[in-house]
């Protein structure tokens, strides 16, 4: 009778419970870049001469601090230092902010610790450097072998210097993802194919192939360029699937792919709806706790960050993810893998019993656009090509303004 | 402060009368000329164009009821009459109401534009105005415009119309000029009622409306006897009898009376609930005292074209209903019943007067009652005769009986009168002949040319008074009524979404343009139906054979390339817009189909 009694009182509360919180990954945004390209949406600024790099880590090490209470005792599975362009800050600055960090965070030996860097921001002893201040995973924001194409997306690197810094990072680092980009404007079929060829010669254990999205709040949103049609693009899509997985590569996400065990920890924690402390300006969290999840925001604008960091408090906003949401962002990231996942890992991440999305899980299977077998979900090959279809059938109620 | 009337003006000072205009023609600002001048109004209660109070009226610039009001003028004679002035509906869609009006008046001032000239639909209530007997007093209106040209427009109202027209008042509505003429010349030129105030009462509707405290308010005419508060009113054409509780006349506020006498023009109100039973056109007598003979000319206004209407989120059926119930209450000539699709669910079968009372009804719906609808292409009634010899009247594509039943389909043919300047002859007589039309007369007057075609009303419903518009530049004008039934090789085309017959986009058209529309159509629908995650076949078939084919190729992709952390919130708002524009389709089977697609037809080129 208690039993029962307590089961209602949890059906009842609207509130999430978790058994177990999920592995937690630390995100350090870098916000300036050399110059601002014309697709970009990410909060990106201009860097002047004289980048505020000592004042800049101090914030961080302070937006760290504040933030530990809520994260305390939890081990860091992988840190990410994204931007704009973190390679622009100095080995040194890197390496006091990584060392800020293991003396706050668990930060194992086994954490993959990724920068992010854009050719033209470095040279070879800055990459040395780097590795010596604990970085093990680069990214580099290569966006296109084709000097035409490189120049069409406002980048300040050309072919012949994309291939360099590829060829220096690789030096340096085994574990290198390449970012790159197709539908790009003008391009066709043959120059895509001649971009992955180029790619594929450096052998990268990791490349990221996105699909070039007009944003809004974008240069080339107020001014569109000529690129190529839904056809076009699909078909440069389907090439780049199919020479990737002659090569060995696993298609693991819908613009990721990687050699076995080369999958990037730190993503597939975000797809497998892991929790995230992001600091930095602007920097997105989610974080767990017992009884509820909550996402954050911090101050976006760099020299606004910089004033409210350093006196601990850069939140520009926090809130609970409420309960009717929590399924959807769940299927929203991890309806994104290849592998799918097993309904277990829902109800962990969730609180929630899998019977909770029954009725669109029912609907999706009818359609054609997922699997279900012993109890895990995959999206189908139609599924993932239609990913924002599948996606909204999880959504419900009208949209929020 | 204006001198009052005795309660019972004399007749001999009372005037009827009612202004005839095409649209735009400035009617309704010459009404609010002739309150202002008489002191209907205070300069504060004058808001613009008193006579249009709908919204929709002002903002189209047409009237769709008629109003009244009653005018104290001082006369140059030093008399004081009662002038009551009888609005009228300026479109072909009420052509009955314009007809109930001008029954009620001795007089019409027929306003011309004199920028513009004579058009059709003047004509068409001149000549009515006419053949009943009313004194037509031609006013050139707008002589303040530069394009004026008074003599041109006074040779064709002389030509077109046929009433001398040289003394012809001069005005402006605008400026003011010519006003106090025109109130004159009502005085002067059109004659004081007749009637008898002793005889039994008949008392003609006018107009009537809904008002949500009194219910029908009847806005009638006095022909003969008086009629009074507390008299028990007989309502000829039904037979049903009411208590008349409150009897009054429009300044244009409304004033309470106790007597309403022969000749004069007021509003009765009778403790009637619903419209229906308060029919324009009826007479009203009293229950102990009827009259003999009813006053001649009420006729049951029927509906013309007939469309469906269907919520487009199904939960808003009953929210439709109600909306519908609504607007009856306040316009009896618009019908509507329940009504099954396959494709669009529950909705409901609606008939209209013609396109614009359907448009109308269309954009109070959405505009009045925020409703989201689906509206399917007009259609017109056919008589169908079976083999086994009954007939029916089909009134949506969807319910026409199988080919091998059919002996016969008829469908309504309506004589128009279309009146254009003659440069545009040519075009306007190819689109009268696309359009099944017989030309019947033609008439060269002045600059101008009255043509006259027999035509299926099927061919004029649909789009054609905007092509007549675009093959005059603006210039040709319109009038018809309903002729007769004439058999004619009528098929059904249907519409197959991926196999599938969508009832909804059913239509009926003449054999010899059937594969044409077919094939205009299924594009048209191409074009129309976004891609989607598989193939989607258009098919347009008449019974099993296809007349045409297209496909509206599948999407290759719907994925946003990336979603990291900080994505969530902004993902999410895309794909929230993205599924709402899915909303606004109707899913018929797995394809999603737009609004516009089912009125696809509307747009429709002609060969």
């Amino acid at each position: 009778m208690k039993v029962v009694a307590a089961a209602l009182k949890n059906l009842s509360s609207s509130g999430v419970r978790l058994e177990r919180l999920p592995p937690l990954s630390l995100y350090v945004h870098i916000p300036w870049c050399v110059r601002k390209c014309p697709y970009c949406d990410f909060n990106s600024h201009e860097a002047r001469d004289d980048l505020p790099e000592a004042a800049y880590v101090a914030a961080l090490v302070r937006d760290l601090e504040q933030a530990l209470p809520a994260i305390w005792g939890r081990r860091i599975v992988s840190v990410f230092i994204g931007g704009g362009t973190p390679s622009l800050f100095s080995a040194q600055g890197i390496d006091s902010l990584l060392s800020a960090l293991r003396a706050r965070l668990a930060v194992g030996p086994e954490c993959e610790i990724t920068l992010e860097a854009n050719p033209g921001t470095f040279e070879a002893e800055k990459f040395r450097e780097f590795r010596s201040a604990g970085v093990n995973r680069l990214s580099v924001g290569v966006q296109s072998f084709n000097a035409r194409h490189l120049k069409a997306l406002g980048r300040i690197h050309d072919d012949a210097e994309a291939k360099r810094a590829v060829g220096m990072a690789l030096d340096r680092f085994e574990n290198v993802n390449l970012d790159l980009m197709y539908g790009l404007p003008g391009q066709t079929l043959a120059e895509a194919e001649s971009d992955l060829r180029s790619a594929l010669s450096f052998g990268a254990p990791h490349v990221s192939y996105y699909h070039l999205t007009i944003e809004p709040n974008t240069l080339f949103h107020r001014h569109r360029p000529s690129v190529p049609d839904d056809d076009a693009a699909a078909a440069m899509q389907e090439m780049i699937e199919g020479r990737l997985a002659d090569a060995g590569y696993a298609h693991y996400e819908t613009s990721a792919y990687a050699i076995p065990d080369r999958e990037c920890r730190h993503n597939l924690n975000y797809w497998r709806f892991g929790d995230y402390l992001g600091i930095g300006a602007g920097a997105h969290s989610k974080l767990s706790f017992p009884d509820r999840i909550v996402r954050q925001v911090r101050t976006r604008h760099p020299a606004e960050y910089l004033k409210r960091a350093a006196n601990a408090v850069p939140l520009q906003q926090e809130q609970e993810v409420a309960t009717a949401d929590v399924a959807f962002e769940f299927m929203m990231n991890a309806l994104r893998l290849t592998e799918g996942f097993p309904a277990a890992l829902f109800t962990e991440r969730t609180g929630l019993p899998i019977a909770a999305a029954a009725g669109p899980l029912d609907q999706a299977e009818e359609r054609g656009l997922i699997t279900r077998t012993d109890g895990h979900i995959r999206p189908t090959e139609f599924g993932r090509r239609f990913l924002n279809d599948l996606l909204q059938i999880f959504l419900n109620g009208e949209p929020k303004e | 402060m204006h001198p009052r009337p005795t309660e019972f003006a004399p007749l001999l000072h009372v005037r009827n009368f009612s202004i005839i205009a095409h649209i735009d023609h400035g009617k309704s600002t010459l009404a609010d000329r002739f309150i202002q001048r008489c002191g209907g109004l205070s300069e504060r209660e004058m808001s613009e164009q008193v006579l249009d109070s709908m919204d929709l009226e002002r903002e189209r610039g047409i009237t769709i009821k008629a109003q009244t009001v009653a005018l104290h003028y001082r006369a140059r004679d030093g008399q004081l009459y009662l002038l009551n002035l009888i609005d009228t509906p300026g479109h072909v869609d009420f052509s009955y109401e314009v007809s109930r009006s001008l029954a009620a008046c001795e007089g019409a001032l027929l306003v011309v534009d004199c920028s513009q000239g004579v058009e059709a639909q003047t004509v068409a209530n001149c000549y009515t105005a006419i053949e009943q007997g009313v004194e037509v007093v031609p006013v050139l209106n707008k002589i303040d415009l530069p394009s004026a040209n008074t003599e041109q427009s006074i040779r064709e109202i002389e030509d077109v119309i046929g009433i001398p027209a040289r003394n012809a008042i001069l005005a402006s509505a605008k400026t003011g000029e010519g006003i106090e003429e025109i109130l004159e010349a009502v005085v002067q030129r059109v004659p004081p009622p007749s009637g008898d105030p002793s005889a039994p009462l008949r008392a003609f509707v006018i107009d009537s409306w809904f008002d949500n405290y009194v219910g029908v308010v009847m806005l009638v005419r006095v022909v003969d006897g008086t009629l009074g508060v507390k008299d028990k009113l007989l309502l000829m054409s039904t037979g049903a009898t009411h208590l008349c509780e409150q009897v009054g006349v429009f300044t244009p506020k409304s004033q309470s009376r106790d007597r309403l006498a022969a000749g004069e023009v007021g509003f009765v109100i009778a403790g009637i609930k619903e419209l229906h039973e308060a029919k324009v056109g009826d007479t009203v007598t009293h229950a102990d005292r009827p009259a003999a003979r009813a006053l001649p000319g009420f006729k049951e206004i029927k509906p013309q074209v007939f469309a469906g209407l269907y919520p487009v989120e199904s939960n808003q059926y009953e929210a439709l209903r109600e909306a519908l119930t609504k607007l009856k209450l306040n316009d009896a000539s618009l019908h509507f019943e329940p009504e099954v699709s396959q494709a669009l669910g529950f909705g409901f079968r609606c008939g209209f007067l013609g396109l614009l009372h359907m448009d109308i009804v269309q954009e109070r719906l959405e505009r009045e009652y925020g409703m989201d609808l689906i509206t399917t292409a007009p259609t017109v009634v056919y008589e169908v005769l079976l083999r086994d010899g009954t007939v029916l009247k089909v009134e949506n594509p969807a319910r026409m009986p199988e080919p091998s039943k059919i002996e016969e389909i008829r469908e309504p043919v309506i004589t128009t009168t279309i009146y254009l300047p003659q440069e545009f002859l040519g075009s306007v007589m190819t689109l009268c002949n696309q359009r099944r039309g017989l030309q019947k007369n033609m008439q060269y007057v002045g600059r101008q040319v009255m043509l006259t075609y027999e035509m299926p009303l099927s061919e004029v419903v649909l789009d054609f008074f905007d092509k007549l518009k675009s093959a005059s530049r603006g210039y040709a004008s319109l009038d018809y009524e309903f002729k007769e039934y004439r058999a004619a090789d009528i098929v059904k085309l249907d519409i197959l979404i991926n196999g599938d017959r969508v009832d909804a986009l059913s239509l009926m058209v003449h054999r010899d343009y059937s594969q044409y529309r077919g094939r205009d159509l299924v594009s048209k629908m191409r074009t129309l139906i976004p891609r989607q995650m598989f193939d989607v076949a258009v098919q347009a078939a008449i019974g099993s054979h296809i007349v045409a084919r297209e496909s509206v190729k599948a999407l290759r992709k719907n994925v946003l390339a990336k979603c990291y952390g900080g994505d969530i919130t902004r993902k999410r708002k895309l794909l929230e817009k993205q599924k709402a524009g899915k909303k606004r389709m109707k899913q018929v089977g797995a394809v999603e189909i737009p609004q516009e697609a089912f009125l696809a037809i509307l747009r429709v080129e002609s060969k």
